[in-house]
């Protein structure tokens, strides 16, 4: 029976721990599949408990952060676009949120319809992602893994066939710009998005339908890697793994911004903690993303899609040294960028942004929940966590 | 309760109790940096923001006044934001930031936000400001044998980078 997670010591001295005890060391990672990238943690064993979990992060790091000085903020918006690389629309939008609030820009209404339609796209294939690989995680639980895999893919395709159609990018868009977008809609886009939403709808109900009854699935995620909701947000834990532990909190209802707040958002919880409950939210939020879709896709405002006049220069957009941090909901939590202004290029770059990544604090809660599981629960709830580790080292 | 009565509450808070004067407009308010922990305590327990933001630190030169020699040199120091926030609406975030001075180091938040763990050590790896009373202040994203901080302005981006072990 795992212990409860706020019992666990995360810096436990592992000298201390029984002296009779054969421990073995494994080395899970870096370059292990179940790891979604490369990312690896030191597992302590004793037989097949894990007694100490270490992560290390920072195989990934490109230094995003410092790039960000040099380039201008009109040149960093496709390099921010790797970051979270499977939902690249929220990068783009949190870096551009960032630099409008500062500038006191006004987005027009079309824009904003816009980027929430993207927004909610992107977290629906970003989600159905996450599904395919965690059944390519769990294995022979899902009749085979690689048929889970296949059909998520088959949905995700089609939402990247419509962001292909209005950008002519199938991921790294470049579709954002500081006061607007740079790609209008067309209206055959919004034909296309009301046939593709409603086959999608129609599936998550059959996953939703295979997760509630599957046997063998509830087996291997019921009860495992529970997260105590006051740990996950003492940790900065946001979003469905927040929401699964029972933290009701959404950015995107309470502390709307662009068109939210027009919208009701419904905020799913669960009160569990574990596998399964983290798998149910994230499939109840993708039925929730194609509800606000369906609600705003008949009703985008005519008008420009650009708020200031566009300059040839990649040097046009300058920022005084003031400080500001926003933030969005992404499909993994708060992302948020902290923008000090009146950097190089003569206030063009910034002075420092730092990018407040929501995998980041997800990982950390691994020294957490890891103890007191096997090996195969480790794989399940590094799967249920959905970290993207070109996020989580930037 | 709004957002912009829970700011009002913040800035009351700040100015009664942590001697802060000033609010800048368009910044974070400054805070001594004696009283971060507190100030951290009291918002955690008192108020309820129990979501662990985010922590930025920022290296700062030193920077001489280009039209009088004779001006006092403001040192080289470092200045660290830190945010926390509250849960459901309105989901209001209290950010404030310190000055530290390159020889002295920064209490941990770590005994109220398990979070800080994490996200101090990257700061510290980063840019180079220390964390007093932290646990495990070892670098977080560069190699253990890195030697330099890149996010500080000296280190320049084209700097040679050690091969990889």
């Amino acid at each position: 029976m795992p212990r409860r997670v706020t019992e666990v010591d995360p810096h436990l001295d592992i000298e201390t721990y029984d002296p009779s005890a054969d421990l073995m060391v494994l080395n899970l990672g870096p370059q292990h599949p179940s790891t979604h990238g490369v990312f690896r943690v030191k597992l302590y064993l004793d037989g097949e408990i894990i007694v100490k979990a270490v992560p290390y992060a920072g195989y990934l790091h490109r230094g995003v952060e410092k790039l960000c000085e040099e380039l201008t903020f009109v040149q960093i918006i496709p390099v921010v676009d790797k970051n979270d690389y499977v939902s690249p629309m929220m990068n783009e939008q949190a870096i551009v949120m960032a630099c409008e609030a500062m500038l006191e820009i006004e987005v027009p209404r079309r824009a904003l319809y816009l980027r929430t339609i993207f927004a909610e796209l992107q977290r629906v294939a970003s989600h159905l992602l996450w599904l395919g690989t965690f059944g390519m995680d769990l294995g022979g639980a899902l009749g085979g893994g690689a048929s889970l895999f296949m059909y998520c893919f088959r949905e995700r395709e089609t939402i990247l066939g419509l962001f292909e159609e209005v950008t002519g990018c199938r991921f790294h868009y470049n579709t954002h710009a500081v006061g607007g977008n740079r790609h209008d809609i067309t209206p055959k886009f919004c034909r296309d998005t009301k046939t593709t939403i409603e086959v999608i709808a129609k599936r998550i109900e059959e996953y939703i339908q295979i997760f509630s009854s599957n046997r063998i699935y509830r087996d291997r995620t019921q009860g495992v890697g529970v997260l105590d909701g006051d740990l996950a947000v003492s940790l900065g834990i946001t979003g469905p793994l927040a929401r699964a532990s029972g933290v009701d909190h959404d950015l995107r209802r309470d502390a709307p911004y662009h068109i939210y707040g027009e919208l009701d958002v419904n905020v799913f919880t669960e009160s569990a903690g574990d596998c399964l409950a983290r798998t149910l939210v994230r499939l109840q939020e993708m039925c929730e993303s194609i509800r606000i879709v369906r609600e705003i896709i008949d009703s985008v405002p005519e008008g420009p899609i650009l708020g200031i006049k566009p300059g040839k220069s990649p040097t046009h957009i300058k920022i005084e040294s003031s400080q500001r941090y926003t933030c969005i909901e992404s499909p993994r939590g708060e992302l948020g960028t902290y923008l000090i202004g009146g950097g190089s290029n003569r206030g063009a770059s910034a002075y420092r942004l730092k990018i407040r990544s929501p995998s980041l604090h997800a990982v950390s809660c691994i020294p957490y929940v890891f103890p007191g599981h096997t090996v195969s629960d480790a794989i399940a709830i590094l799967g249920t966590l959905d970290p993207i580790m070109g996020e989580v080292d930037r | 309760m709004t957002g912009d009565e829970a700011q009002r509450r913040f800035v009351a808070l700040l100015q009664e109790r942590f001697g802060v004067d000033e609010i800048p407009a368009a910044n974070y308010p400054l805070v001594d940096a004696r009283h971060h922990f507190e100030l951290a305590r009291v918002l955690k327990e008192e108020f309820g923001y129990r979501i662990y933001a985010f922590v930025v630190a920022s290296h700062y030169p030193a920077a001489p006044d280009a039209k009088n020699e004779n001006a006092e040199v403001d040192a080289e120091h470092y200045e660290v934001a830190t945010g926390v926030r509250c849960i459901g609406a309105p989901a209001h975030l209290a950010s404030w930031r310190v000055r530290v001075e390159l020889d002295q180091a920064l209490p941990t938040l770590f005994p109220l936000f398990a979070g800080a763990d994490w996200q101090e050590r990257e700061q510290y790896d980063l840019v180079g400001v220390r964390f007093d009373g932290h646990p495990d202040l070892r670098r977080l994203m560069m190699p253990e044998d890195w030697e330099g901080y890149p996010l500080r302005k000296d280190y320049a981006i084209g700097t040679a980078c050690p091969p990889w072990r």
